[in-house]
């Protein structure tokens, strides 16, 4: 019974992974951005979505609108202001990744001193437990994690194969000279990537509040994630991305039947070593050596 | 007074050798490490073990800090360094990650969450430095040391290496430069220098826990070394003096709240990262934007 | 220095290479020799497998048949940093300087092979770059930064490179486009004077001006396909090859 309820749990908790790392692996498979920021970006959408929600008792609805709107704001101008100033002049992967990386601090500081450092969970009825079968306790939040993660995966691979924004996307990782042919820029899609990237975490944000709680140095382990999901599923594959975020979410819980919780988190990156070492390319990535 | 400012001091000294270190692969080499801070604690905490159980020899305890820490970060560095750069960050986070775990539990080693206490002042050649001037003369000996050394192998062949390494991958490997060897070598070398650094906070301190070597350390340093300025000799100790500075001057606004200090210095050098990269990149001793490759 | 080698000696063999892509055969049962002071050009259309041939040669491209041989051993399973040290370099078409580096430096770092922390003949080297230095006149320049050269400075800086590497197999790859006629000339005495001591040189080149200044011998490639090799004259006066390289196919 207790593998069930591991199992359970890491469906859950590999959901909401899957919906970081594909926002992240959209970005950075597309705009060769490391977004640093992906992290800061989910904090802001739980705690927007705590504020409206718990504090000020604005319907879940207007709560999620407004995290989803504070959301994009903060990736599209973070692209906009920040990323394209710095590839205007020279652009290094190492310089994006340090600016990327300091908007993270800022924010995770900012939300400490406004919020609190402790943490904050937002409770919904559907939060509670409920004892479905003896020993095996889920709580209804558990399905509307995945139903939500799957709704919004087949909204976005409807997005990226049936639209013409879609498809221009996909070319934009691939050549992005070739979308100039065609009278689009690879600055306005590149705030197109982040603005679908940032909203992509938000689901996730909010669910992750309701369940686990937020606090404000959550944005590191969401970095985590999404790294490490990003290279095991494969630099550039979105479906790879998803996939490995699932993996992880699983593994991080299954493992907790053999190993004590502090080694949970290193197990992630035990799994992260295992393909650098031995398959780079991760599960559906080209083989990358450099 | 004095006290407090060689204590000061004698912290900036390891800083700066850590922020040294960490600017030699960070700047010369192109590599980029998150996990700085584990071999800065595996050198403490070498030394500590070495200190409290074998021999207070201060030559025997920095060696084999430097030691274990170079040899660790080959076990990093080799398998991490095949691929693209940004496989090595997310390996060296994974780093930073697994060593607070394994800081945090391996207690017949690290002493567990509560850490180690009680760590012997050295001793060099029959001298014990418990005079803390004393110390401060070593930790200045040591830093002079480190950055002769940096000098030596940045401005001699090694040093050519890295940078051709770092301006065009593809055209080292052209010419002959074993690329994963170079690479690998240098984070040796940081590591190895970053466990000295180490050591010498081990023996001062004379207690060490794993709150010392936590990601909030790496990135510090990684702040020092940017906002200092990469692949300069002086920009990392410019950085490091700035950024130890900032808490002291932050107690000086009487406006600010002393429960929040520790935020607004973070968020300061947050900033000072996201301005510096949009209009300063090679640092405040780095000067204007480096440009494109010729 | 470089020892000589007797002339006509030849120094690399191409048998039957082929490399195809998935579906894309980028080079098609080539059989092409390389002897020493001979200057080979590769001409052909865009797209013709040129440099694709540098790459298989230089180990960044792995052939799927065939051999080649390097002073008679084999090149097989080599890193490109190994092929380096057994005698081959090449310039890239986008010269790939070490921009940040000063053009002294640039010059020296490729004397120095070894991956330790320091390596000796400090001396020895220093001599050779100012010889090197003072043959493509960037002496006076010899402390700017590769990023700030003018381009034909550039492009001679990328032959110092090359001429330091010491390598008997030199593969360049269009490395006179864009120079202006007195520059071009010095180019040419230079790579002529290199030749006569025993270095084998391989050109990549599109403009048949150039091809007929400095070659002695031409190949002409063609979708991975090498259709023609002799003089100069031969080819660029056969009026069948004029065709496809113009883009008049049948």
């Amino acid at each position: 019974m207790l593998f069930t309820q591991l199992f359970i749990n890491g469906l859950q908790t590999g959901a909401l992974y899957a919906l970081i790392a594909a926002g992240f692996s959209l970005i950075f498979g597309m705009t060769r951005i490391f977004h640093a920021a992906h992290g800061a970006t989910f904090t802001i959408a739980g705690y927007i979505f705590y504020e409206c929600y718990s504090v000020l008792h604005l319907s879940w609805p207007v709560a999620a609108l407004a995290a989803t709107f504070a959301a994009s704001l903060f990736g599209v101008l973070l692209d906009r202001y920040v990323y394209a100033i710095i590839q205007r002049h020279e652009g290094s992967f190492f310089t994006v990744f340090v600016a990327s990386f300091g908007m993270a601090i800022i924010v995770q500081n900012l939300i400490a001193m406004i919020f609190d450092r402790g943490a904050v969970t937002v409770s919904t009825p559907l939060s509670k437990s409920l004892e479905v079968m003896p020993g095996l306790y889920v709580a209804p939040i558990a399905a509307v994690v995945i139903v939500c993660a799957i709704i919004f995966f087949v909204a976005l691979q409807w997005l990226l194969t049936k639209t013409n924004m879609g498809i221009a996307l996909r070319a934009l990782g691939e050549n992005p000279t070739l979308i100039e042919v065609y009278g689009l820029t690879p600055r306005l899609l590149s705030q197109y990537v982040f603005l679908i990237g940032s909203i992509l975490v938000v689901p996730a944000a909010i669910l992750t509040a309701a369940t686990s709680g937020l606090n404000p140095a959550m944005g590191n382990h969401v970095m985590l994630i999404s790294i490490a999901a990003t290279i095991v599923g494969g630099v550039g594959s979105l479906r790879g991305a998803a996939m490995a975020g699932l993996i992880l979410g699983m593994a991080e819980n299954l493992c907790l039947a053999f190993i004590d919780p502090q080694w949970s988190e290193a197990v992630t990156f035990v799994i992260l070593f295992l393909f650098i070492l031995f398959r780079p390319g991760g599960v559906y990535g080209r083989a990358v050596m450099s | 007074m004095i006290a407090y400012l060689q204590n000061i001091a004698v912290l900036f000294c390891i800083n700066a050798i850590l922020a040294l270190t960490l600017n030699f692969i960070m700047g010369y080499a192109g590599i980029f490490s998150l996990a700085h801070a584990i071999f800065f604690g595996v050198g403490a905490y070498a030394t500590a073990y070495i200190a409290m159980h074998a021999s207070d020899s201060l030559l025997l305890c920095m060696a084999a800090s430097a030691a274990i820490s170079a040899i660790l970060s080959m076990a990093l560095a080799l398998p991490a360094l095949r691929v693209r750069g940004e496989y090595f960050v997310a390996a060296s986070l994974g780093l930073q990650v697994i060593g607070v775990t394994i800081f945090s539990e391996w207690k017949s080693i690290t002493g567990g969450l509560g850490g180690m206490i009680g760590i012997p002042r050295p001793k060099l050649w029959g001298y014990t430095f418990n005079d803390d001037t004393a110390f401060l003369m070593l930790a200045l000996v040591v830093l002079g040391i480190v950055v002769g050394i940096t000098a030596l192998l940045v401005r001699g062949s090694f040093g050519r290496s890295l940078m051709a390494i770092r301006d065009s991958e593809s055209a080292a490997q052209t010419y002959g430069k074993h690329v994963n060897a170079v690479k690998t070598l240098s984070v040796a070398v940081a590591a190895g220098l970053a466990g000295v650094a180490g050591s010498l906070y081990a023996f001062y301190i004379s207690f060490i826990n794993v709150e010392s070597f936590v990601l909030e350390t790496s990135i510090l340093l990684m702040a020092m070394v940017i906002i200092g300025g990469t692949g300069t000799l002086f920009g990392p100790i410019v950085g490091a003096a700035l950024l130890m500075s900032l808490p002291a001057a932050l107690t000086y606004l009487p406006f600010l709240p002393p429960t929040e200090l520790g935020s607004i210095q973070q968020i300061i050098y947050g900033l000072a990262m996201v301005l510096l990269m949009m209009f300063r990149p090679g640092g405040l001793v780095g000067g204007r934007s480096k440009e494109k490759s010729a | 220095m470089t020892t000589s080698t007797s002339p006509q000696e030849i120094l690399l063999e191409i048998k039957n290479v082929n490399k195809n892509f998935g579906g894309l055969q980028a080079i098609d049962d080539v059989t092409l020799d390389l002897p020493a002071g001979v200057i080979t050009t590769l001409v052909g259309p865009n797209g013709a497998g040129k440099t694709t041939l540098f790459n298989l040669i230089t180990g960044h491209l792995i052939p799927s048949s065939g051999t080649i041989h390097w002073l008679g051993k084999p090149l097989k399973g080599f890193q490109p940093w190994q092929v380096a040290r057994l005698g081959i370099a090449r310039t890239f078409q986008d010269l790939r300087l070490y921009s940040q580096m000063t053009v002294e430096e640039n010059v020296m770092t490729v004397t120095e092979r070894s991956s330790w922390l320091w390596q000796g003949g400090r001396q020895a080297a220093e001599q050779r770059v100012t010889e090197i230095l003072t043959e493509t006149q960037l002496l006076d320049k010899r402390h700017e930064r590769a990023v700030d050269l003018a381009y034909a400075e550039r492009k001679f800086l990328s032959l110092a490179r090359i001429m330091a590497s010491e390598a008997k197999l030199w593969l360049l790859d269009e490395p006179a486009s864009g120079l202006d006629p007195r520059s071009f000339d010095r180019f040419v005495t230079l790579l002529r004077d290199y030749a006569k001591r025993g270095i084998t040189i391989c050109i990549i080149e599109h403009n048949l001006d150039i091809v007929i200044k400095l070659s002695d011998r031409v190949a002409f490639l063609d979708q991975g396909k090498l259709l023609a090799q002799g003089s100069s004259e031969d080819i660029l006066k056969d009026p069948h090859l004029a065709a496809i390289y113009f883009g008049e196919r049948a």
